[in-house]
């Protein structure tokens, strides 16, 4: 979803880590009036266009597609410890072209026409930690600093990669990545297998995210088993749970007015999966843009629309300076859902380069309060 | 009513300009020199700050153990390794005869990314960027206004659309590593650099250059400006003698017009108030005056402190001035206080003037003896001081203390000055005893005694600069002299070839079967981890650390020269043992870690820790660092070291042009790559001459400022003197020997001075040499003494002091005589 392009854009709308020189700590930067979250309604001109009529082609669509503007991989998982304890992780690689394909420099030794950049976070309980890389390539040089390839699947950033074995693409991952040292030192190592089908999102995987037609072309593998070893403050520790991977990728997602957006992605307890989204702004009347899709363990769609739902904050919390909505109803009414989602702990800000929030929630029924299901939450835009 | 007593007292000045003169001269030089000094430092401490916020000055830097340069292969490598490197691509270019230097980043993998301007995007995309700071733009031949966008042409290629960045260091242009690649190719270096301590080892194939190996440059200079403060003090304190020589004659013949005030009903508050505002007033003239002409001198200066700094310890100043609002505040604050300190004494006995005391012009005496029965005490307890200093130095390790050095050398001269007007006094004493029947003489001493108290600040002053200068003259010409030996020791070989480490190595071996090579002397550098030394009796010094290696041929032809200061046994059984487990250390080593020959250091080698015996002591003038002499073996076998250069001696009879066109050919380098040793030496001279072009400026300016004050003493007292030489006249001396009388007074005065200024000027020598020195370059050098300095110091001080005669004589000989008996009356 809309998620995350935010920040990969912002590396060319404003300069984000811009500067004046912390590329580690995060700058908070406002985006510029009229583009959208983090320039993600920039105009795109130049850039190759998202719409229905380009199908999905596989395996060629798992690598990178340089000719649009943004891209990403993205992982969350929501495990468990060997004592169970809840534990959230996410690991995402975003690309933006830094220029249009006409418009790229010869690939001499530096040059580059596109940037990387990974995000990697674990949280549980009161602690949440966040890493983030940056690196540069050129897409007429492929063994870069940071890449994608197709086959056998490879997405990595510096020592940081999510692969597959050549005899299993896609269907088998091994993820790895490490930030800091010694009693900082958190990451993980994990094996991910995928139980069930890709999932598209809309007409031919084309996932439009405003009444214009802007959109992206959306995928996911929600059902994703995990396990491996997730180290804490030094400690490694054994994990095991479920995860669920995005692709998607577009030039221009959002419309100018559209701000920011909250975006849920949840595994019900009954083997369903529900991924839903609200865009703020970019509706009918300038309203909110909410989309859903209800998928059952097999893959198959049972709702999915632009107004068969409800997303409701029921209250918010503060965090770093903000007040983040932490606790929802979500309504399905035809699926006969009515859930109220909350967050495991406010502290999942992601002081990156473009802060978010990202997190695990718990889903309840809401008339029982009955846990059925678990999730990842992401919200942007909130200043 | 303030301002009308105000206005009486400046008429005084319209009645003595020429002590109004000697005011605003005292102050204007005082001000002047401080404030000149005190703007190159202001600039200097810019100029570190932006070279410190430089990310390439604060980092670990990786290279290859092979000595291959390095490549984007390597980077990909280590990236893919997960080791956090920036690449960083350095070139440079020469432009209208300033020398640029390019640097390429990636603001995405730099630990302190340096990369700033509007947006990432336009640095990172073409047609990129050029980031400089705007005092580089006269270089290219660029205004400000028109800077930003502008495309210079470069030899021939088009630079980026410049961008203005204040906080980069002079001369320096940083670019997207793609923009400086795409424009330098070849000639640009890559290095790999990481956060400083961010790898604990470095990998397999690589090993690492720590940043802490190189001190930061402020820490470096601090030192260096120091030296030009104290300088600078000084010239406040000479300046001020002669504005306190001013403000107290304008007092004492003021007296009586106060007195009248007074008694006209004028409250003592009021009129101490209305001095204290007229010391404002020329307070703020003198110190405006002062701000001015000191920043005019701090640009004449700066170019040659600049090319100090930059020769000494490897770091840019900049060329113009750049000056915080604090120094403009500081200047004129330095100033006022030391008026009002000066004029504290005019101050304190106009609040206590006794309007009944009638004017007594021989009423000093009784009071001038009391007060130089008060100096001697002063003096005493100055001397007391300089003991405690001297003795706290001595128990402070070798090699620190700069600023007890300097508090040493302030109350050594604080001592000689509060006691050289008693001991002028003693002496005239005794000269009038032994000139009882020289009638002449006798008045001629008697008459030095009555002017004694004005002139003795003026002789104050001359002491004090004589010395000072004698002192930094010796161990400047000292310093000249051991260097220029030490290199001539130092370079034995006729030519040195410098190229790339990894084609050093076949070019040693080409060089050794070429009939025309007599011997190669090649030399290896590298650096490892001092683990321990044995001289745990200190605490404060540290015994780890990184230090450099330095690595020689122990040929005959480099040994029979190579300076040794201290060694354990004879030299030549040093140098024999230099091939095994001994090695021999840098004097600025050897003082900072209290080493001795014969001691035993341990260093971290590729076989794990090692223990090596100190064999020798070298020094090793103009190096920062702390460095190991070994063989070029032992360095390349043991350490992570790579060949540097490579010396050559010649065949008699070999072609030396042939030889270099061979060379050049065979291997492909430039000219540049071969120095012969006429050359370094020429080099290296003209670095030492800026070096200290400095110091020699500011020392003459000092002596000037006191020449200045005894001439404006005398100048300002030449009227009264002429009524007391009327009166000689009117009893039949001959006017040819009345003009005679004042030169030799004064002469006599300022040889006495002079020669009381040698052992101090010979004192305050050896404390430079043998003790700030030390502590501030981290060598000693010899006591040097030069007859013809001291010949001219003497000279300076008697030609002073005679042209300061000289003025008021030739006003005496152009005096009718009518006139001169005329001023007798009044």
């Amino acid at each position: 979803m809309n998620r995350h392009w935010l920040r990969i854009l912002a590396l060319s709308a404003m300069g984000f880590m811009s500067l004046s020189g912390c590329s580690e700590g995060g700058t908070e930067s406002s985006p510029p009036a009229q583009e959208g979250f983090a320039g993600l309604g920039a105009q795109a001109e130049g850039f190759a266009h998202a719409d229905a009529s380009t199908p999905l082609i596989f395996p060629d669509d798992h690598g990178p597609h340089p000719d649009y503007r943004i891209e990403w991989w993205y992982l969350t998982a929501n495990l468990e410890d060997e004592t169970g304890e809840p534990l959230g992780l996410q690991w995402t690689l975003f690309r933006q072209a830094l220029m249009p394909p006409q418009e790229r420099p010869a690939p001499t030794p530096w040059a580059s026409d596109q940037v990387w950049m990974a995000h990697m976070g674990i949280s549980q309980q009161d602690t949440h930690l966040a890493a983030e890389r940056f690196a540069r390539s050129h897409s007429a040089q492929p063994e870069g600093q940071a890449g994608v390839i197709a086959v056998p699947f490879q997405a990595w950033i510096d020592d940081w990669t999510l692969q597959s074995p050549s005899d299993d693409n896609f269907e088998r991952f091994t993820l790895t990545a490490y930030s800091g040292e010694g009693d900082e030192r958190f990451g993980y190592e994990l094996t991910l297998q995928a139980e069930g089908p890709l999932v598209w999102h809309g007409e031919n995987g084309f996932n439009a995210k405003t009444v214009e037609g802007q959109g992206s072309h959306y995928y996911s593998q929600p059902f994703l088993t995990i396990a491996g070893s997730v180290t804490l403050h030094g400690e490694p520790r054994e994990v095991q749970g479920k995860g669920w991977l995005d692709r998607e990728w577009s030039s221009q997602l959002l419309t100018p007015e559209q701000t920011g957006w909250d975006w849920f992605s949840l595994h019900l307890h009954d083997g369903r999966k529900l991924m839903a989204y609200r865009l703020r702004g970019g509706g009918e009347n300038g309203g909110d843009y909410l989309f859903a899709h209800l998928f059952d363990a097999e893959g198959n769609t049972q709702q999915i629309g632009t107004d068969i739902l409800t997303l409701t904050p029921l209250s918010s919390a503060r965090v770093a300076e903000r007040d983040i909505p932490t606790r929802w109803q979500l309504t399905l009414p035809n699926a006969e859902i009515d859930v109220t989602i909350e967050a495991r702990h406010p502290n999942r800000w992601m002081p990156t380069s473009v802060p978010y929030w990202e997190g695990d929630v718990i889903v309840r029924n809401t008339p029982t309060q009955e846990e059925t299901g678990v999730g990842y939450l992401e919200m942007t835009g909130y200043e | 009513m303030i301002g009308r007593v105000l206005i009486t007292l400046l008429s005084h000045y319209k009645r003595h300009p020429a002590q109004l003169l000697m005011l605003l001269v005292g102050l204007w030089v005082a001000s002047a020199l401080w404030s000149s000094v005190q703007a190159i430092n202001a600039t200097a401490k810019e100029s570190y700050a932006r070279a410190n916020a430089l990310f390439s000055a604060e980092t670990d830097q990786l290279d290859r153990r092979d000595g291959n340069p390095l490549t984007i292969d390597d980077y990909l490598t280590l990236r893919r390794a997960g080791l956090p490197v920036s690449p960083l691509l350095e070139a440079s270019f020469t432009h209208n005869g300033t020398r640029f230097t390019v640097l390429g980043i990636d603001p995405f993998t730099l630990p302190s990314s340096g990369a700033g301007g509007e947006t990432l995007n336009d640095f990172i995309t073409p047609p990129w960027q050029t980031q400089l700071a705007p005092d580089t733009l006269p270089a290219f031949g660029l205004s400000r206004e028109e800077a930003t966008g502008a495309t210079p042409t470069v030899g021939g290629q088009t630079l980026p659309p410049l961008t203005l960045r204040n906080d980069l260091p002079p001369d320096t242009l940083i670019m997207d590593i793609a923009a400086a690649s795409n424009l330098f190719g070849e000639q640009a270096t890559l290095s790999l650099v990481t956060a400083p301590a961010a790898l604990d080892q470095p990998p397999d194939g690589y090993r690492i250059t720590r940043a802490a190996n190189l001190a930061s440059p402020e820490q470096l200079t601090d030192s260096f400006h120091l030296n030009l403060t104290a300088l600078a003090l000084l010239s406040l304190v000479v300046g001020l003698f002669i504005v306190q020589a001013a403000l107290g004659l304008a007092m004492e013949q003021r007296l009586a017009t106060l007195r009248t005030l007074r008694a006209l009903g004028v409250p003592a508050t009021t009129l101490t108030l209305a001095i204290l505002m007229e010391l404002l007033v020329f307070g703020v003239l003198g110190a405006s005056l002062g701000l001015i002409s000191g920043l005019w001198l701090a640009g004449k200066l700066l170019p040659d402190v600049a090319s100090t700094i930059s020769s000494l310890y490897r770091t840019d100043v900049q060329q113009s001035l750049s000056l915080p609002w604090h120094y403009w505040l500081g200047s004129v604050a330095i100033t006022l206080g030391g008026l009002l300190l000066a004029g504290s004494g005019t101050l304190w006995r106009a609040a206590r003037l006794n309007v009944l005391a009638l004017g007594q012009s021989f009423a000093w005496r009784s009071g001038y003896q009391r007060q130089l029965t008060r100096m001697l005490k002063a003096g005493g307890l100055a001397a007391l001081l300089t003991l405690g200093l001297a003795l706290w130095l001595s128990r402070l390790p070798a090699g620190s203390g700069l600023v007890v050095s300097f508090s040493l050398v302030a109350a050594l001269l604080l001592t000689c000055a509060l006691c050289l007007p008693p001991l002028l006094y003693g002496v005239l004493h005794t000269l009038q005893k032994v000139f009882r029947r020289f009638a002449l003489m006798q008045w001629a001493v008697a008459d030095m005694q009555l002017q004694l108290p004005r002139l003795s600040l003026a002789m104050v002053a001359l002491l004090i600069a004589l010395a000072t200068n004698l002192g930094v003259s010796s161990m400047v010409g000292g310093f000249r002299l051991t260097f220029l030996e030490w290199l001539d020791q130092r370079l034995s070989a006729p030519l040195y070839i410098n190229a790339v480490p990894s084609t050093l190595a076949p070019l040693n071996e080409w060089l050794l079967t070429q009939e025309s090579v007599l011997e190669t002397l090649p030399t290896a550098r590298g650096s490892t981890d001092l683990l321990a030394t044995p001289s745990s009796t200190n605490t404060e010094l540290t015994s780890q650390g990184t230090v450099t290696l330095f690595g020689v041929s122990a040929s005959p032809l480099l040994t029979a020269n190579w300076p040794l200061l201290d060694t354990h046994g004879d030299a030549a059984s040093a140098w024999q043992a230099l091939g095994g487990d001994s090695v021999f250390i840098n004097e600025q080593m050897a003082i900072a870690r209290a080493l001795i020959p014969g001691d035993i250091v341990t260093l971290d080698t590729r076989q794990g820790a090692d223990n090596f015996k100190v064999a020798a002591i070298y020094p090793d003038y103009g190096n920062p660092q702390q460095q190991i002499l070994l063989t070029v073996e032992a360095l390349t076998q043991r350490f992570d070291g790579e060949l540097a250069s490579i010396g050559v001696a010649l065949n008699e009879n070999a072609d030396e042009r042939q030889f270099r066109q061979t060379l050049m050919n065979e291997f492909n380098l430039s000219s540049e790559a071969l120095v012969n040793q006429q050359e370094v030496k020429q080099i290296a001279t003209q670095i030492f001459e800026r070096t200290f072009s400095i110091t020699r400026a500011l020392n003459g300016l000092t002596l000037g400022v006191a020449a200045l004050a005894l001439l404006a003493t005398l100048l300002a007292q030449a009227h009264q003197r002429q009524r007391q030489l009327a009166a000689l006249w009117a009893l039949g001396v001959p006017r040819a020997t009345l003009v005679k009388l004042p030169l030799i007074q004064l002469g006599g005065l300022a040889l006495l001075t002079a020669l009381i200024a040698l052992p101090l000027g010979i004192a305050i020598t050896w404390l430079l040499v043998a003790v700030i020195n030390v502590a501030a370059f981290g060598w000693r050098l010899p006591l040097q003494l030069f007859p013809l300095d001291i010949v001219t110091m003497l000279l300076t001080a008697i030609g002073v002091a005679l042209l300061a005669a000289a003025l008021p004589c030739v006003q005496l000989w152009r005096t009718s005589p009518r006139a001169l008996l005329n001023e007798g009356d009044t």
